[in-house]
């Protein structure tokens, strides 16, 4: 493969959707974009992995149109009081970018964390289902 | 290439590295990345190696961050071979000193009856280690017994916990 550009997959996942944003490597400028409802006909698939692998399909095929080489990858998960762990989307969609030929540079979690957030909801007697 | 960074406590060190290095030599060999580790400070850094799958060497920090969070190699050893599961830490270092201890007891009961129960009911692993409680599951195992321990933290009771996942179980029985 000759050598190419490289740009940014910014992934969120969260247990409810999965968005990639693919930017260049300022982060400004946005080459093409992706989200679960784009592919998935069901709410609940919106987050699963065989919809993130089609998300990145799709963008991997936007992206040898602009001659990319290869991406540097951005996860981010809930973030708040909800769970800091990226959804099974994310680990989908970058096995999909390395399948479509895609070279994966640095892999970060970019979760934010909050030093002190807001309290989780559920009351003092938990959540009662 | 990938490489990421992981911290564990000492005293885990010689459970990733296991007898001369065995458990270390076969993680990097499953999963294709270099592992090293520096004793002292217990920073670990795996890189991934050149045509080795970005994926693998993610899923081995993981896997490092669950040793490190007091998962036996042999349960952590999961996160690799199933791509399906998820490990997740729930934090208690919200709580104070006094607090944590009757919280840990709480989540792991007598004779850790309560830890096995949210296990068999979920089918998640659970490691209730220092500040934390590591779970390694599906994402909606890991979403029904980390409810069942923010219950607990809360201080429902534990009955209360068990009849919740219990009826959690069966919804799901059915929408299946």
């Amino acid at each position: 493969m000759t050598e190419g550009k490289w740009a940014i997959a910014h992934i969120s996942s969260s247990f409810n959707n999965v968005i990639i944003t693919i930017t260049d490597m300022t982060g400004a400028e946005t080459i093409a974009r992706a989200s679960g409802g784009m592919i998935a006909k069901a709410d609940r698939d919106e987050s699963s992995p065989y919809t993130a692998m089609q998300m990145a399909f799709q963008l991997a095929d936007k992206m040898k149109e602009r001659e990319i080489w290869g991406i540097h990858v951005k996860i981010k998960a809930a973030s708040g009081r909800k769970t800091r762990t990226p959804a099974p989307g994310a680990q989908a969609a970058i096995k999909a970018f390395a399948r479509a030929g895609l070279r994966i540079g640095k892999v970060e979690d970019v979760t934010p964390v909050p030093h002190d957030g807001t309290k989780r909801p559920g009351g003092r007697r938990g959540r009662r289902v | 290439m990938v490489t990421q960074y992981v911290r564990i406590p000492q005293e885990r060190i010689g459970v990733l590295i296991g007898h001369n290095g065995s458990v270390k030599e076969e993680l990097e060999r499953r999963s294709a990345s270099k592992i090293s580790v520096d004793s002292e400070e217990g920073e670990v850094c795996i890189e991934g190696t050149e045509g080795g799958d970005p994926v693998k060497t993610l899923r081995v920090a993981d896997m490092i961050t669950a040793i490190g969070r007091g998962f036996s190699p042999e349960k952590a050893v999961a996160l690799i071979d199933d791509a399906s599961l998820l490990f997740e830490i729930v934090p208690l270092d919200h709580l104070t000193p006094k607090t944590l201890k009757r919280v840990k007891g709480r989540i792991i009961g007598q004779k850790g009856k309560t830890r096995r129960t949210i296990e068999n009911l979920t089918g998640v692993k659970m490691s209730v280690y220092g500040k934390t409680v590591g779970l390694i599951g599906s994402s909606r195992q890991i979403r029904a017994a980390d409810d069942a321990i923010e219950m607990l933290i809360k201080g429902a009771p534990h009955n209360t916990v068990y009849s919740a996942l219990e009826r959690q179980r069966r919804v799901e029985v059915e929408k299946w």
